[in-house]
């Protein structure tokens, strides 16, 4: 536990340190950029999908109400310290309306209505065009300087991946993990379930919020099918997947991945990156459900000599 | 008995047609070990089922300290101090034995363990009482059968529980297992915790239990001691059947 504090913080130093040694490797700091805000957007997902076990396929809904709620309070002349925490308390807002009915349903049940909640959400945000501008979506007129796009993104997702660690050891977390592999056993046992899930999903959604409002920041534009796009929440799937599910750091390795191929492949053949996303997907879950950081241990586990095991007394 | 710690009122639950639990009362004394025992699909699991709140009764109530539970949460039901173990396993699979009994202990019945070492060191405790102590970092899904079973009752127990329902603890187990089981059930009911347990293993009722109820068909057909109970012509017919069907 102590290495991995050490380890972070160095990591975390590090990111810092780029800016001020490299400030003109524009490009670098865009994909760094791109990986904070990705790792942040999988770290929260995975509180909800990994922890939990509770697979959204909605969770672009939550990018995008915090872009939207961002955008819109910008073009109103109104400051970020406001607009930013407010477009993550909307999220979070919208992730109990939509929590309390769907966690009434369970595994790909709740799978399955997270996916018609998502693309009901883009729906409505191509058709409300006072609000949204339609399908034409927003536009706003002035980034903020590309360093503190940069550090903002490094905040949000040091603090994501803070909160994940600390929910992984805590009471909490031990909620979340009864959840995800007996649910009915973990009420027996006095975990308030459904509650769990809301904490859980409200947290994540948040996160996203605040995710969706670094976004509108950066692109300087938002359409319903940008932020509320269906390959947003699929993104969002497959990193914690691809990094290794319900693990702390899988998430962010995950989005390193995901953001190297989209980057490279995207550039060179249209298309191309989703091929590669699709094969990457059906080999982790053949040969590894548990990720990188499963092959990671794998690795670590044919080095040291097996363990003995003792028989059950 | 003047005041039963729980008690069940006209309890029936219906699944479409069939009516697995029948209208039976039945009232826990405080601080005993009571039996419950029937043929395959009395209704044994499904009163379990009603009292701890796994399944809406159909009919009637439950009342536990004096104060109605009828219908809540399984949750609830837990940290009002009611616990139960599954008949069928159910451990959280990818978690260290110990995790499995902290869970217990961060949630169940009030008082709670302060922080995570608090809940850690109660769980420990409960696994030295079970004989799973030696095992803790173990991942659950390594125990054997016998080992699940107390990892069962060692994660009921971290809930700080009044009254322990134990659904089948004993089936499966082998002769040294069941007396090691049972040798734990008496220490339980020695710290105060009122016990219901549903058995098959008649003899080893005869030997925990201070009273017995027969469910037969979902109805109660007779409660009382063991030896009057056990020798009762009912009893005998429903498990053996009577001359005529034989």
């Amino acid at each position: 536990m102590a290495r991995n504090g050490a380890f972070a913080a160095i990591a975390i130093a590090a990111l810092v340190a780029v800016p001020f040694v490299a400030p003109h490797a524009e490009y670098a700091l865009d994909v760094l950029f791109l990986i904070f805000l990705y790792g942040a957007m999988a770290t929260a997902w995975n509180l909800v999908g990994g922890f939990a076990g509770q697979v959204s396929f909605g969770h672009a809904a939550f990018l995008g109400i915090g872009a939207y709620a961002t955008a819109i309070m910008t073009q109103n002349g109104i400051s970020l310290w406001i607009s930013v925490p407010v477009s993550a308390l909307l999220a979070g807002a919208y992730s109990l309306v939509i929590g309390i009915p769907a966690f009434r349903l369970r595994g790909p049940y709740f799978s399955i209505a997270t996916i018609g909640i998502g693309e009901a959400t883009r729906l409505i945000a191509r058709n409300w065009s006072s609000l949204t501008g339609g399908v034409s979506g927003l536009t706003l007129s002035s980034a903020p300087p590309l360093l503190l796009q940069y550090f903002a993104a490094l905040a949000l997702l040091v603090a994501a991946v803070g909160l994940a660690a600390w929910i992984r050891a805590s009471r909490f977390g031990y909620a979340l993990a009864a959840v995800r592999q007996d649910t009915d056993a973990a009420e027996t046992l006095g975990v308030a379930t459904t509650v769990a899930k809301t904490q859980a999903l409200f947290l994540s959604a948040c996160i996203l919020g605040v995710a969706g409002s670094v976004y509108a920041l950066h692109y300087l534009f938002v359409s319903p099918d940008s932020v509320f796009g269906f390959s947003t929440s699929i993104a969002l799937v497959i990193m914690p997947i691809i990094g290794g599910l319900g693990t702390v750091t899988g998430p962010l390795i995950g989005a390193v991945i995901y953001t190297f191929i989209r980057e490279q492949l995207a550039a060179t053949l249209a298309n191309v990156d989703l091929l590669a996303f699709g094969v990457l997907l059906i080999a982790i879950v053949v040969f590894e459900p548990r990720g990188i950081l499963g092959i990671a241990d794998r690795i670590r586990r044919m080095r040291k000599p097996p363990a003995v095991t003792v028989p059950d007394g | 008995m003047a005041d039963p710690i729980l008690e069940g009122r006209g309890l029936t639950k219906r699944f479409g047609g069939l009516i697995a639990v029948d209208g039976v009362d039945i009232a826990i004394e405080r601080g005993e070990i009571c039996g419950l025992i029937g043929p395959n699909g009395a209704g044994k699991s499904t009163l379990f089922g009603l009292i701890s709140g796994v399944m809406r009764p159909t009919a009637g109530t439950v009342t536990f300290n004096g104060r109605s539970i009828t219908g809540r949460s399984a949750h609830d039901i837990c940290v009002a101090g009611v616990a139960v173990t599954h008949q069928i396993v159910r451990p959280f699979r990818d978690m260290s034995v110990v995790d499995n009994v902290m869970v217990g202990a961060f949630f169940g019945h009030r008082p709670r363990p302060r922080g995570r070492g608090g809940a850690r060191a109660a769980a420990m405790e409960e696994l030295e009482v079970c004989g799973l102590a030696d095992r803790a970092e173990s991942p659950a899904r390594s125990l054997t059968l016998g080992g699940h079973k107390r990892l069962e009752i060692a994660r009921a127990l971290a809930t700080r529980p009044e009254v322990l329902l134990l659904d089948e603890v004993l089936a499966g187990l082998n002769p040294t297992e069941t007396d090691r089981t049972l040798d734990l059930v008496r220490t339980v009911r020695e710290r105060g915790t009122t016990i219901v347990m549903v058995e098959h293993n008649l003899r080893a009722v005869r030997g925990v239990c201070s009273r017995i109820v027969v469910l037969v068909e979902g109805r109660k057909i007779v409660e009382g001691d063991p030896d009057t109970v056990l020798t009762d012509e009912r009893v005998v017919s429903a498990y053996l059947g009577t001359a005529a069907h034989a």
